[in-house]
């Protein structure tokens, strides 16, 4: 496997994909192989808890959460998310004020976030939960859930510059869901659970039409079909739903019931339960 | 349930009033809009389109292929090296670098042992890296730094003091990298991250160096009957529907979202002189045009 080859110029390593363009199609499907995947954190929990919904509230919503998670702790190994909140809105509405771009729009949020994270691991910090610097969370992760029941990051995917610009608008499209809902799936954990503060997804939007009825379980196409107005969770996650290989469904609960939060760390449904299919 | 949600905690009504301020003091109805409003409501979406201030009109980004050019040693690379150096005093250049053939080993060694794309996204980045740091003591005697993403801060110093940096050019995903639609190999790797680049700075081009003189109908390296497409939009490209293209498809997927950066340029970096050209503006290689 170590050979080299020359002959056409190129200096190869000998490899199953030597020579070949990575964009080919056959080549790319030769590579669809998922019976052996391995997942590296399958007894964790990743939890992003809101930012506007939930950690904004202060004390009369975080301070509930924040004891049924340190309750939660004692037997499960928690990943934590946050979101960034009205001051990643705030932050949002001055950019696009000053028509900084979408990629400068998702670096500036990663702040928000993380100011959450830090006050979420403050209040976690007697049970050996903290927020982690994005810059070594990733690549440490496995080795800070050995030795802390949890950690607590800041939600975003490291897009920053690079995120995608949208179809519509100037919104970074990869939020603090998307970004979870990601480490979820690359380590390969057992479940992915959004903390809103609605009992889960609606027809309509619950705050503003008092008819709404909550839809307890649904496919991504067959809400894609419904073409709601709003969803609780960053659309993008549809997408990336679509493609799971590891984690292949999240729940959404209202983390203003915080009894909910156990139940649905071990997969009991207690909210509304998005799956890939 | 109804109580709980009407009942709103004394946080947010104060980010009301605040939003409800900077309305009047400050911002459009789109500041309040955003702080109270669904980030998923098309509506609200509609309202944050406008025009984007250019934050490096004047650079180019170019991608130097990794497994066309800088895999054949020094008889591609020198002489591309001592063209960007030529270019130095006319153009403003940010080289983002490909990760070539041992990428597609790691990814081989990866793929065999069951390990998701985020991981293979790490081993990816690495090998570009290692290609940055190449390309970068090449360049070197020209005082022309390489930068990972953490300092990107100082990049704008950098092109004018110096003219050039160079970057690796995967988009530092890492185990965020979304898994692709089929198969496990990463679908934003260096093309993309380098696209990206050009976009979010408004960059005047974005060329990418590669070993063939740009888009053809197959692989012309495959296929001796593979036409020479000089200009095509992302549209009839798609429409094309091509077993294999020039460069990475989700490049063509961002162009159509672009706000400024939409059009993309493939030239051949084995020919002396065509890169020089590419940057002057002149119609060499294969113009790739979201409209």
């Amino acid at each position: 496997m170590t050979e080299t080859q020359a002959g056409d110029g190129r200096h190869h390593v000998r490899s199953l994909l030597m020579r070949e363009s990575l964009i080919d199609k056959d080549l790319v499907a030769a590579t669809h192989d998922h019976d052996r995947l391995v997942r590296m954190l399958p007894d964790a929990c990743v939890v992003k808890v809101g930012g506007r919904s939930i950690i904004d509230r202060g004390r009369q919503a975080l301070g509930p959460l924040a004891k049924a998670m340190g309750d939660a702790l004692a037997s499960r190994t928690l990943i934590i998310g946050t979101g960034g909140g009205v001051r990643s809105r705030h932050v949002f509405s001055i950019g696009l004020d000053l028509g900084l771009p979408t990629g400068v729009l998702a670096q500036l949020a990663i702040a928000d976030a993380l100011g959450n994270a830090h006050i979420l691991g403050t209040l976690l910090a007697p049970f050996g939960v903290v927020a982690i610097p994005p810059e070594i969370f990733g690549h440490l992760l496995p080795f800070f859930v050995k030795g802390a029941p949890g950690v607590i990051f800041n939600g975003d995917p490291p897009y920053s510059i690079w995120e995608h610009p949208p179809p519509v608008g100037r919104i970074p499209p990869h939020r603090t869901d998307a970004g979870s809902y990601l480490t979820a799936e690359c380590f390969g954990v057992k479940t992915f659970t959004l903390v809103k503060d609605v009992d889960g997804l609606y027809d309509a939007d619950p705050k503003t039409n008092p008819s709404a009825s909550l839809i307890r379980e649904i496919g991504v196409a067959e809400l894609r079909e419904l073409h709601l107005p709003s969803l609780p969770f960053d659309e993008i996650l549809l997408d990336l739903l679509e493609r799971a290989r590891l984690v292949k469904r999240l729940q959404i609960i209202n983390g203003l019931k915080p009894e909910l939060l156990a139940p649905a760390l071990d997969g009991e449904h207690v909210g509304t339960i998005v799956h890939a299919d | 349930m109804t109580e709980e949600l009407t009942q709103e905690a004394p946080q947010v009504v104060a980010a009301q009033e605040v939003a409800q301020g900077l309305q009047s003091d400050l911002l459009s109805e789109l500041g309040r809009n955003l702080v109270t409003g669904s980030l998923t409501d098309p509506e609200l979406l509609r309202q944050t389109v406008g025009p984007v201030r250019q934050i490096l009109p004047e650079a180019n980004v170019v991608k130097i292929g990794g497994q066309s050019i800088i895999d054949r040693g020094k008889s591609a690379v020198f002489p591309l090296v001592d063209e960007i150096a030529d270019n130095l005093e006319r153009h403003q250049m940010i080289l983002g670098t490909g990760a070539g053939t041992r990428a597609r080993h790691a990814y081989s060694v990866a793929l065999d042992l069951g390990l998701p794309t985020g991981v293979l996204s790490v081993l990816g980045t690495f090998v570009s890296m290692q290609n940055a740091r190449i390309l970068h003591y090449l360049l070197a005697k020209h005082g022309i730094p390489f930068i990972e993403p953490i300092q990107f801060p100082q990049l704008p110093l950098y092109l004018v003091e110096r003219r050039a940096v160079i970057f690796f050019g995967m988009p530092p995903y890492t185990f965020w990298q979304q898994n692709p639609t089929v198969g496990r190999i990463p679908p934003h790797r260096t093309d993309t991250g380098s696209y990206l680049v050009s976009e979010v700075f408004s960059a005047r081009s974005m060329i990418f160096v590669k070993d063939e003189d740009g888009l053809y109908t197959a692989d012309p390296k495959k296929d001796k009957h593979a036409t020479f497409i000089p200009k095509i939009t992302v549209a009839e490209l798609e429409a094309m529907d091509l077993q294999d293209v020039v460069v990475e498809r989700a490049v063509l997927e961002l162009m159509k979202n672009a706000q400024h950066r939409r059009s993309v340029r493939v030239v051949n970096g084995l020919v002396p002189g065509n890169l020089t050209r590419a940057l002057e503006g002149e119609d060499v290689g294969t113009l790739i045009t979201a409209d």
